[in-house]
């Protein structure tokens, strides 16, 4: 591995670590919080809530705002599932070499729509008025980095040339990601769940919509 | 919980304080996970109605996270402009104390468009808790509040008098029964249910001829169900209010206590109660269910060929959002009218009246409430019908004030009223 290799891969490392204490970090405080049970007798099954949650709950048409935003909801797919893909990616990527050209090719193809559409999250915020007065510097930041990174995992998984800087901006993201917006998803599961054990144990959430 | 008045705190510290003890997991949770995707602002009735950031719910949320992430986020702390902190800590504050209150009825519907499921209500509620002990809680709720407690401590003040009035109410469930056996039992032990109903007669007349119909064991007590320190998010004055009920089922040792069609009133003593007195000994249940089951089992019987108007039915929050009741009105209303139209959307994703969460007590708001009610105008409008059911009493006022505003030339009506129309 020479000089150009080690730097960036050492980035990768460094920011690997900062991101996973960062995560455990978050989750035990977020566990010392405390948590009130309901204690009020069940109406349905409150495990049944969070299955819905996590499947039902999330289609297209159990969600109005899916429905009549369905471009941004196929955005917000794509983008998510770029993420957790090239995220995997960034682990095989030493073995790069070794993987076909099929796979590569369909993983340039998915993490160059993803940062397509992660750019398109510029204009989408800055068109908006209520979004730009809203949205903060953490929030550009957080798009631009994440767009960087599916950005140059699609260039690395055509071109291995590519790798360093993939590394490099993977370490910048890692390190940043608990830190900023981009920790959401780590709530992402704790939110689906309290949805389901709340609504569902109170029988609101529905298995079929009129 | 304790004002600003009676701890001698200045109010930055009693929001910092309080908002540090309520953020429990869950509402964490809702603070962190919005990314600002602004896909639930039209989910929400007030900016449908007046489509302005204000009323956008993630506008709402997002100042209160603000003071979230200026007191206890690192990042909020070191660099708050980085993470949108740009207004003082007390401007965020004033700011908030009038959205928590005036432009968001907790209707938990934002919460069903958002992606991951951000519960806006639950920030907007510890922001009323913040709100309430900061001394910024409209005066109006506070004294409702405050004379809900009052009546329990001068009950036997009251006592004679409501025995007096109730009797008078029962003359007229005899008259229409036509049967002098009639009763509007009043605090009898051994019932096998303790009604709660409003502060007024509407909420007991139909109920009691429903109750002799299906020949129920049942009794009224001294106190009702609304409890408006729900509204302030005071959780010691709600318990309060609310465990007037609970000791009197507990002395006349009812098996369930079965809750007016009240929104508030349901929720709190199905869902929030045990909360604060641990598991219930009895059962609780709201009169939709109880006039649901007489229907279902034959104990009573309606004609729907009494009642030929189109009809339609507005969800409360409370009780179909949050309380999951979204079955039993309709069962209801399908056996006692013959033209029922449904409103689009309904159930889960119905629009709230725009008045819930206490805006309709306050006459101040009444514009404000008349706007954010245009949406649910509109619904009633495009059913064509001529008679709304709704299973809340302060929606019914809304439906009946909406129509007054836009001309609707609607009648509000509950499911028990429409129940006795259509007594077979």
């Amino acid at each position: 591995m020479s000089i150009l290799q080690m730097v960036p891969a050492g980035i990768a490392l460094v920011g690997a670590v900062i991101f996973v204490v960062g995560v455990v970090y978050i989750l035990v405080a977020a566990q010392r919080r405390p948590y009130l049970s309901e204690l009020a007798p069940i109406k349905r099954s409150p495990g049944l809530g969070v299955v819905y949650a996590f499947t039902l709950g999330m289609a297209p048409w159990a969600k109005e705002s899916a429905r009549r935003h369905w471009i941004a909801y196929i955005r917000g797919i794509i983008i998510h599932v770029g993420i957790f893909v090239a995220a995997a990616f960034l682990i095989a990527s030493p073995w790069l070499a070794q993987m076909v050209l099929p796979l590569r090719i369909s993983l340039a193809a998915l993490f160059g729509v993803g940062a397509v559409l992660g750019m398109a999250g510029f204009r989408i915020r800055l068109a908006d008025p209520t979004m730009r007065l809203l949205s903060t510097p953490d929030d550009y930041f957080s798009l631009a980095l994440v767009t960087l990174f599916l950005a140059s995992g699609a260039a690395s998984a055509i071109k291995p040339d590519f790798l360093p800087a993939f590394w490099a901006i993977s370490g910048i993201t890692l390190a940043y990601a608990p830190f900023g917006k981009i920790k959401h998803f780590i709530y992402f599961a704790y939110e689906r769940v309290f949805i389901g054990l709340f609504f569902g144990r109170r029988g609101v959430l529905e298995w079929t919509h009129e | 919980m304790s004002s600003t008045v009676e701890t001698g705190k200045d109010k930055l510290t009693v929001a910092r304080e309080m908002l540090g003890n309520l953020v429990d997991r869950r509402v964490l949770t809702a603070l962190e996970v919005c990314v600002r995707c602004g896909i639930c602002t039209e989910s929400c009735h007030y900016y449908q109605s007046n489509p302005k950031t204000e009323h956008t719910p993630y506008y709402r949320a997002e100042m209160v996270r603000r003071l979230y992430r200026r007191f206890f986020d690192p990042m909020g702390r070191a660099f708050p402009r980085w993470v949108g902190v740009k207004e003082s800590t007390n401007e965020i504050l004033s700011k908030l104390a009038e959205i928590a209150f005036a432009s968001c009825t907790l209707c938990h519907r934002c919460t069903f468009a958002c992606p991951f499921g951000v519960e806006t209500a639950e920030i907007m509620r510890i922001m009323r808790s913040i709100a309430t002990a900061t001394d910024n809680a409209p005066e109006m709720l506070v004294e409702l509040a405050n004379a809900a407690i009052a009546k329990e401590e001068n009950a036997e003040l009251f006592r004679d008098i409501y025995r007096d009035q109730v009797k008078e109410l029962e003359k007229e469930v005899q008259d229409r029964l036509g049967s002098s056996k009639a009763r509007i039992p009043v605090e009898e032990k051994g019932a096998r249910m303790l009604y709660v109903p409003l502060a007024g007669a509407h909420t007991i007349i139909p109920q009691a001829i429903l109750f002799n119909a299906a020949k129920e064991s049942w009794t009224l007590g001294m106190f009702e169900s609304s409890n408006y320190a729900v509204f302030l998010a005071d959780d010691i004055k709600s318990k309060r209010i609310t465990g007037r009920v609970i000791k009197e089922a507990q002395k006349l040792n009812t098996e369930e206590i079965i809750v007016t069609e009240c929104g508030h009133g349901y929720t709190t003593m199905r869902w929030e109660a045990p909360k604060w007195f641990g598991q219930l000994p009895f059962r609780v249940r709201s009169i939709l269910e109880v006039v649901d089951e007489y229907v279902r089992e034959g104990r009573i019987h309606l004609d729907s060929s009494k009642n030929g108007q189109p009809t339609t039915y507005h969800d409360s929050c409370n009780l179909g959002r949050k309380g999951g009741i979204f079955d039993e009105p309709r069962r209801v209303i399908r056996a006692a009218v013959k033209d029922f139209r449904e409103m689009t959307p309904n159930r889960l994703e119905s629009y709230c009246c725009g008045a819930g969460s206490g805006l309709v007590a306050e006459p101040e708001w009444m514009d404000i409430r008349m706007q954010a009610g245009k949406l649910k105008a509109e619904q009633v409008q495009h059913t064509g019908a001529s008679l709304v059911i709704t299973s809340c009493d302060n929606c019914r006022q809304q439906i009946g004030d909406l129509s007054e505003h836009y001309g609707l030339n609607v009648e509000a009506s509950s499911v028990s009223e429409l129940a006795v129309k259509a007594l077979a």
